[in-house]
């Protein structure tokens, strides 16, 4: 398996997916690490205080440090007072909400990582969970807001019909992927510009969505009581069942891919589609399945989205929760705990901001820090040299490609 | 979680590094160094999607926290909200922090600070361009723009030299149509007047359709399309409601080769966006900047009480206006329009004339 040099063009990118995906853990901590530290340099030079004491910097140059210090020390703990646990709340109940919060934001990020991890593994990249999600939100709302059933029964057709909504919309992909060769790229993104549009059009319309007594505004009406995903901890906290739905998500995922045949037939044509196919894999039908599994993991997302919220919907529901999934994927190496964990990760971040903006940090900075923690993932030749790991085995994918490439025409 | 969980005890642990070492150089060169005395009072902002400095209404709240700031030395904090799943948060993070007042930017944020207001009735909220479903300590700031709407289609149609005039909206909600309704009916007062047929396209009260761009990101392609084909139909004086669309609606003008002009809103654009600065005719000013400054003031400085009452901004109070008229060159005399529209908005403040047909 490890001898690559004569990979068939179709199964390159695959198989440099894969070569991302295989950082471990050491890799996708260091990233973390190196993101932090990049943030606190944006922190720094965001900070009036240090750019005034900068330009006295030689005549006294522990005003500038000093200032330097308080810009990392206040920000990282302000994103800790808005995750974590405040410190400063004067109840127990504020004090923990952090938390909460954490948890509430990381619900719909690891479901939907899971997705995009699942089409990773598969050697597919699903950059269409935002266009899933919102088709499963658009027919959950449906089932929550149009449609009256008795408790209990209620919220489980507004979930499964979530997540069916989201498999399906994935199935076109994989559809059109298996039988046209459409690539699995352009056609999601494509989708996803669909989804919205008929998502807008839903919520626009009387007759469909839009709600009763609602101005021009395109918004649906509040999921029904009995659609809502019940709170976890008391009407204190927004936390609901949502997070328990991703987590569950977690462990049918890990089993899905590590433990089942069907799995084990995704993770073989994400290694190598051609010698799937040998082995009597049908590799088509393979496509139309991942994506639908993929999509069905962000429809776990989007029953988050949809049936979590005790107000009327907008067509901006996915948030960025679409392309975060990717990043969450990414950072955790497709595997059940490495999403679970990085999830966390980004909804810590997301419950973090609004702290940050309080005490007067731009909400970008942790953006910025996720996006550098995706480049050094995606770069591991970099975070190899900043962190001085010793170099990976020799004949990796990339490595032999780039040499293919160099030495072209040469002697074989 | 593990990791992040470590840093920030490291970070804790600076902080406290960091304050043995400040105290030791004394430096606290900005604090009180103002012309104003710091007074103990929190102010405090959540932005509608996009960012304060949007060049229209978030701008316009933001700068009148930094002139409360500024003129009567109030603590501000704010937070931008880019998704609406950052305005609940968000709002709770002004709530912990303590806010004195917390302003909820934006029609988009009315169920959040609904539910805010009434989870915290010990707290003043304020939602620009929302209402409050009962919470008593909720106050909304509304605008009858369709009275400074009415004046400028008013001026629009005297401009005008092909007699049909456009108005394009971000999204078809009541914040924006309400614009577009008054310029409609003052457009065709000056027909009315003048015994002249005008023709407005974009909007249609009595049906209402109209032309959307159906979001409110600045100058997209979209706008520029829905510009382009105003003019196409033959209108020479546009109004797009919808933030920053006055990139769009020039590069429309300059292309279709045409002498036309725009109409501003929200802030007066001939000034805060020089560039454009020679197509616009006027704007029809929102000044929330002057609102927020004056519900800060009134209970932070005069000792106010707060109440849910609404404020309303109109011609009357000085809460909507036309800005200073460029660039006119319509068949009548400038002086004459201007003296009719004194007389225009003399009747609408005396409840003579309706802006709303």
């Amino acid at each position: 398996m490890s001898d690559t040099t004569e990979t068939p063009v179709a199964g390159r990118g695959a198989t440099v997916i894969r070569e991302i995906m295989s950082g471990g853990a050491t890799r996708a901590l260091l990233s973390v690490v190196a993101g932090f530290i990049i943030g606190a340099i944006f922190m720094v030079f965001s900070s009036e205080e240090f750019l005034a004491a900068a330009q006295y910097f030689t005549s006294r140059p522990t005003d500038a440090l000093g200032a330097a210090w308080t810009a990392i020390a206040e920000g990282y703990s302000a994103l800790f007072r808005g995750s974590i646990y405040n410190y400063n709340a004067d109840n127990f109940e504020a004090s923990i909400r952090p938390m909460t919060e954490t948890l509430r934001f990381a619900g719909p990020l690891i479901a939907s990582g899971l997705g995009v991890a699942l089409a990773f593994r598969v050697g597919l990249f699903n950059i269409g969970a935002s266009g899933q999600l919102l088709f499963g939100a658009l027919w959950a709302t449906w089932i929550s807001t149009r449609v009256e059933l008795p408790w209990g029964l209620h919220l489980v057709v507004a979930v499964l019909v979530a997540i069916l909504g989201a498999a399906a919309y994935g199935a076109i992909v994989g559809f059109l992927k298996a039988r046209t060769g459409a690539h699995e790229v352009i056609v999601t993104i494509m989708l996803n510009y669909i989804a919205a549009g008929i998502l807008t059009f839903f919520f626009r319309t009387p007759e469909l969505l839009r709600e009763v007594d609602g101005g021009g505004t395109p918004k649906s009406d509040a999921p029904a009581e009995t659609a809502q995903l019940p709170l976890l901890l008391g009407p204190e906290f927004t936390l609901h069942a949502g997070f328990i739905l991703a987590i569950v998500g977690v462990f049918v995922y890990w089993w899905l891919m590590e433990r089942s045949t069907l799995g084990f037939r995704f993770r073989m044509v994400g290694h190598n589609a051609d010698a799937a196919r040998t082995a009597g894999i049908n590799v088509e039908r393979m496509f139309v399945l991942a994506m639908a599994a993929s999509g069905a993991f962000v429809g776990l997302a989007a029953a988050n989205q949809a049936l979590g919220v005790r107000a009327g919907l907008t067509p901006d529901i996915d948030g960025s929760i679409g392309f975060d999934a990717i990043t969450v994927a990414l950072l955790g190496s497709s595997t059940a705990p490495g999403v679970l964990l990085a999830g966390l990760l980004f909804g810590a971040f997301k419950a973090g901001a609004p702290q940050m903006q309080v005490i007067g940090l731009a909400p970008e900075i942790t953006g910025v820090v996720q996006g550098f923690i995706v480049l050094f993932i995606a770069a591991p030749p970099l975070v190899r040299a900043i962190f001085r790991l010793p170099p990976p085995q020799k004949t990796t994918v990339i490595a032999d490609w780039w040499h293919k490439l160099t030495t072209r025409g040469g002697a074989k | 979680m593990k990791n992040i969980t470590s840093r920030a005890w490291t970070g804790l642990a600076l902080a406290s590094a960091a304050t043995v070492i400040l105290t030791g150089c004394a430096a606290a060169p900005t604090e009180g160094a103002g012309p104003v005395e710091p007074i103990d009072y929190l102010a405090c902002a959540v932005s509608d999607e996009g960012s304060w400095n949007d060049k229209s209404f978030n701008q316009s709240v933001y700068e009148g926290l930094e002139k409360s700031k500024a003129e009567l030395g109030v603590e501000i904090a704010d937070a931008e909200s880019a998704t609406p799943d950052d305005f609940g948060p968000n709002l709770q993070a002004m709530i912990d922090q303590g806010c004195d007042i917390t302003i909820a930017v934006g029609f988009n944020l009315v169920d959040a600070v609904n539910v805010a207001a009434e989870a915290n009735p010990e707290m003043s909220f304020v939602t620009i361009d929302g209402w409050s479903n009962g919470a008593t300590n909720l106050k909304p700031v509304n605008y009858a723009m369709n009275q400074s709407s009415y004046l400028a289609g008013y001026l629009a149609a005297a401009q005008s030299t092909t007699k049909v005039v456009g108005t394009y909206g971000g999204m078809q909600i009541p914040a924006v149509t309400d614009f577009m309704t008054g310029y409609y009916y003052g457009a065709m007062a000056w027909g009315t007047d003048n015994a002249t047929d005008v023709t407005v396209v974009g909007w249609d009260p009595a049906t209402e359709t109209g032309d959307f761009i159906g979001d409110f990101v600045p100058n997209s392609g979209t706008s520029k399309t829905i510009a382009a084909g105003q003019i196409e139909a033959g209108a020479d004086v546009l109004f797009p409601v919808g933030g920053d669309q006055f990139g769009a609606v020039s590069e429309a003008i300059v292309e279709a080769g045409i002498d036309g002009r725009m109409i501003g809103v929200d802030k007066d654009i001939a000034a805060t966006s020089p560039e454009y600065a020679e197509w616009v005719l006027t704007s029809a000013e929102k000044r929330m900047t002057l609102a927020v400054f004056d519900i800060i003031k009134q209970i932070a400085v005069d000792g106010g009480a707060f109440t849910g009452d609404v404020y309303l901004g109109t011609l009357e109070n000085g809460g909507t206006a036309l800005s200073a008229i460029t660039n006119y060159s319509g068949a009548t005399a400038q002086a004459d329009v201007e003296a009719k529209l004194a007389e225009l908005q003399a009747g609408i403040i005396d409840g003579s004339i309706s802006p709303l047909g």
